[in-house]
């Protein structure tokens, strides 16, 4: 009996010592997107390099048989790393998306043959995004004397700067309002207009300002508060009776139809035709 | 000796612009493969199969694959890399570029695996150490995703533009083919400053594009020329552009347009508005007529407030003397007073900025503004275009402001907002104009039915005072109008004060993200009544506007409008199909 025990006991030091995962544990699986196979190495998105072993076995990652594919940039791959030669012995490889391993950086990243960098670079900000979808409240306060009726949108980079990309709704005296869900990350460049690039905001000292910029937070509801101060066609606000080829009054076509005035000199018998023809207007594009 | 010091300014400078160069990141990638894919949606570049970017300093790196995310402004390549230039030869898995930190990333495959990292086109001096982004290496997820543009090549600037060769571009269900194809996705929304008058429908196939310029071709449509070509070049910097039109490009009656803005320092800048309206028949031939229009406008912010200045000229018949006349002095039917002169107008205008004239919880604010001009001819050579003489030139000065409060809460779902505006004018005719407008609105909100609405309430007023020629000025017309959309009457009573008063109401209703609905109901009182046809606005009107998001990138929104047959007019319909992020 004890010679049977001490019998199985070696055997299976034998075929520990043979067998290094079972020495050393359990073999490491890991998934995800491959960079290149380039000098013994396979390099993943992480950035990570893992040696590779001297007779690796690529196989399909969903049948286990051997694949005809070759591993390159962009395919997905699980790999089965030996903890005790830190090597790959074997790359599963599919086309279709894999998820990203959440146990990849306590797993694999440990056996990765990349040398550590270990110099800060404070250039490197920002926060993870995760990207949710966040509610996104655009308010805008707008001038007083916009018009009741009046359409306001936003006009945004992501939407090749169409003026009328976002509609707004008048929600009281002087505010607009969209709601849209951006996923948290979301980042563009904004302005305000009135439908037409010869109607945007103007900032508080009435001249051109730059675009807002707006970014989605890592947050459930989010709101963006934006103040028009003027609007580019209606800065001086000039009488409407001085405009060329305005009436004299807005209800008053003929004002002088008896002569307060003496006629011109340069008035013709038979009076004046009609000037100019109506498609040549000598008027910006509005 | 005696050059000694200009020779070490010079030495000085040459390194200055030495490392300056070096620094820099590039200004475009050259970008060539078997296929390059563009996915409008998602902003992002990718091409495949013998991959060669060739940066602007002439560094060229190859590779299997390539991605660049053109809103985030980093590129990646993929796959036995090899990276070349003047200074460098080395082989790797990838190579990440991020020209907004002025630096790129790369993994090597000589020696043992290493993360190095360039600074800005610096390749003589890698860094093996420093830590990189964690997702430098990342490809985009473009699952689900058709590619809007496919091509061979491309050409990109980064954060501006990118153009393609040998475009095909998804039209319909089709890609059609384009020998060049820009797509413009700056932060810069002057690079679609438009040079156009407005049109029913407008196609651009912008074809030439670089750092500072973007040039298209535009298929459009509108009821006065039909379907026709036009152009327009843009050139653009950070905060100045310029823009020429020419449109219509196929049909006679043409316009040229050059539109530019310039801003001088912080707080100063200018407008520059010109056209010339062409009789030209064919395309290169030379007009037989034509007229221009120059606007120039120069404006200065001040603190919280803006001082403009503008003058307009308007110049007729710059070809000389129409018709084949010679003698301007010689009375003929149809004589035109602008022949002779051209009009001219300018204005001096002061915008004040918020003032508060209140404090506490419910302040009460004010804006003022004040201005002068004149206007020189406007109506021809010393008369109005209604045919009636007047004076040659006419002055004016005016005075007004706007006093309103912010919305002032009426409990937790309620709110009360108003604004009077109100402005005279003082003409040199002489006469006198009163602008009034006073507004309440009452807003409210119900969260839980997804609700928000308000009614306002408001009182315009246009009043002409001419003293003791009032009578003469608005003297008893015929009563009784008699238009295309019927018979009115009581025209007689108007001597030149107008009011109009209404009432507005609106709901918008927004259960989802995916639906809005919106009606806005108005009903006006105007005196002197409105007739169809001559002046006034409908008594009632209604909007109804539907918004339902279809995808993720395409918004239906239908607009229609009813006026409750106010000349002949009820249904209004406008549909349209929006593009938003």
């Amino acid at each position: 009996m004890i010679r049977s025990l001490a019998a199985i006991l070696v055997c299976a030091a034998l075929a520990a010592y043979a067998l290094p995962s079972l020495a050393q544990g359990a073999l490491v699986r890991f998934t995800g997107q491959l960079l290149d196979v380039r000098n013994g190495y396979v390099y993943f998105t992480t950035g990570d390099a893992f040696k590779l072993g001297p007779a690796p076995r690529f196989a399909d990652y969903d049948t286990g048989n051997p694949t005809t594919l070759q591993p390159r940039a962009k395919l997905f791959a699980r790999a089965i790393l030996d903890p005790a030669t830190k090597q790959v012995v074997e790359l599963d490889l599919t086309t279709h998306r894999l998820a990203q391993d959440a146990a990849y950086a306590s797993t694999a990243a440990t056996y990765s043959a990349t040398a550590p960098t270990v110099e800060r670079a404070p250039e490197i900000v920002g926060v993870p995004a995760t990207g949710k979808e966040v509610a996104v409240a655009f308010v805008v306060t707008v001038p007083p004397t916009t018009p009741l009726n009046a359409n306001v949108y936003i006009s945004t980079d992501a939407s090749g700067w169409n003026p009328q990309a976002i509609k707004m709704d008048r929600i009281d005296g002087q505010r607009y309002r969209a709601v849209r869900r951006f996923a948290s990350g979301t980042k563009f460049a904004f302005r305000v207009t009135r439908g037409t690039w010869n109607s945007v905001e103007l900032g508080s000292d009435g001249l051109q300002p730059g675009p807002h910029e707006y970014y989605t937070k890592e947050v459930d509801a989010q709101e963006a508060r934006t103040t028009v101060f003027a609007w580019s066609d209606d800065r001086g606000n000039t009488p409407q009776a001085a405009q060329p080829g305005a009436i004299p009054t807005p209800y008053n076509p003929n004002p002088f139809p008896g002569g307060v005035f003496p006629p011109s000199h340069a008035t013709p018998p038979g009076g004046f035709p009609t000037p100019r023809p109506p498609a040549f207007p000598n008027r910006p594009p509005r | 000796m005696r050059f000694s010091v200009p020779l070490a300014l010079a030495a000085v400078l040459f390194a200055s612009t030495t490392s300056f160069a070096v620094a820099a990141p590039p200004t475009s990638l050259d970008v060539t493969a078997k296929s390059v894919d563009f996915f409008s949606d998602r902003f992002v570049v990718t091409a495949d199969g013998d991959v060669s970017v060739r940066l602007s300093d002439g560094t060229v790196i190859r590779g299997q694959t390539f991605t660049m995310d053109l809103k985030l402004n980093r590129y990646l390549v993929a796959g036995d890399v090899h990276l070349d230039g003047p200074t460098v030869h080395e082989v790797g898995a990838a190579f990440a570029g991020y020209p907004d930190l002025d630096r790129s990333y790369f993994l090597p495959a000589s020696g043992s695996p290493s993360r190095v990292t360039y600074f800005g086109l610096d390749w003589a001096h890698p860094d093996p150490k420093r830590e990189q982004p964690g997702d430098a290496y990342y490809f985009p997820d473009l699952t689900g995703e058709r590619a809007y543009i496919k091509a061979d090549g491309a050409r990109i600037v980064p954060r501006t533009n990118i153009l393609f060769d040998m475009a095909r571009v998804y039209t319909a269900g089709v890609y059609v083919p384009s020998p060049r194809y820009v797509v413009t996705f700056s932060a810069n929304s002057h690079y679609f400053e438009n040079a156009f008058a407005g049109a029913r429908g407008d196609v651009g196939v912008p074809f030439n594009g670089s750092a500072h310029s973007l040039t298209a071709l535009h298929l459009r449509n509108d009821a006065i020329n039909g379907t026709y070509l036009a152009f327009d070049q843009h050139f653009v910097w950070d905060q100045d552009w310029v823009v020429l039109g020419v449109d219509p490009l196929t049909q006679e009656q043409r316009q040229y347009n050059l539109i530019g803005y310039k801003r001088w320092s912080p707080k100063f800048e200018s407008r520059l508005f010109t056209q010339v309206s062409a009789a030209q028949a064919g395309i290169i031939n030379a007009a037989t007529n034509a007229a221009g229009f120059a606007q120039l406008q120069l404006s200065a912010g001040l603190k919280g407030s803006n001082l403009t200045l503008t003058q307009d000229n308007y110049y007729q018949y710059l070809l000389g003397l129409p018709y084949g006349l010679t003698d301007l002095n010689t009375a003929r039917s149809d004589f035109d007073p602008r022949w002779k002169e051209h009009p001219t107008d300018g204005s001096l205008a002061f915008t004040g900025g918020q003032t508060a004239l209140t404090h506490g919880a419910n302040p009460l604010y004010l804006r003022p503004r004040f201005g002068v001009g004149y206007a020189h001819d406007v109506w021809g050579e010393g008369g109005f275009d209604n045919e009636q003489p007047g004076p040659p030139t006419l002055w004016y000065r005016y005075a007004g402001g706007s006093v309103y409060t912010p919305p002032i809460r009426l409990g937790a779902a309620l709110s009360l907002s108003g604004s009077y505006d109100r402005q005279r004018t003082w003409f040199s005719l002489p006469h006198q104009l009163d602008n009034g407008d006073l507004r309440f609105t009452l807003a409210g909100q119900r969260e839980r039915q997804h609700l928000r609405y308000y009614v306002a309430y408001e009182v315009k007023t246009i009043d002409d005072y001419w003293g003791a020629q009032q009578l003469a000025a608005y003297n008893p017309a015929a009563n009784v109008v008699t238009t295309a959309f019927g018979t009115y009457s009581g025209q007689a009573a108007f001597r030149g004060l107008a009011t109009s008063r209404g009432y507005t109401s609106s709901l918008v209703y927004t259960p989802t993200q995916f639906f809005e609905f919106a009606i806005t109901g108005s009903r006006f009182y105007d005196t002197p009544a409105p007739v169809p046809g001559v002046y006034g606005q409908p008594p009632w009107q209604v909007t109804g506007d539907l918004r339902v998001r279809l995808s993720r990138q395409v918004l239906l929104d239908l607009t229609r409008q009813y006026y409750f047959n106010f000349a002949n007019e009820r249904w209004t319909p406008q549909f349209g199909i929006q593009f938003s992020p």
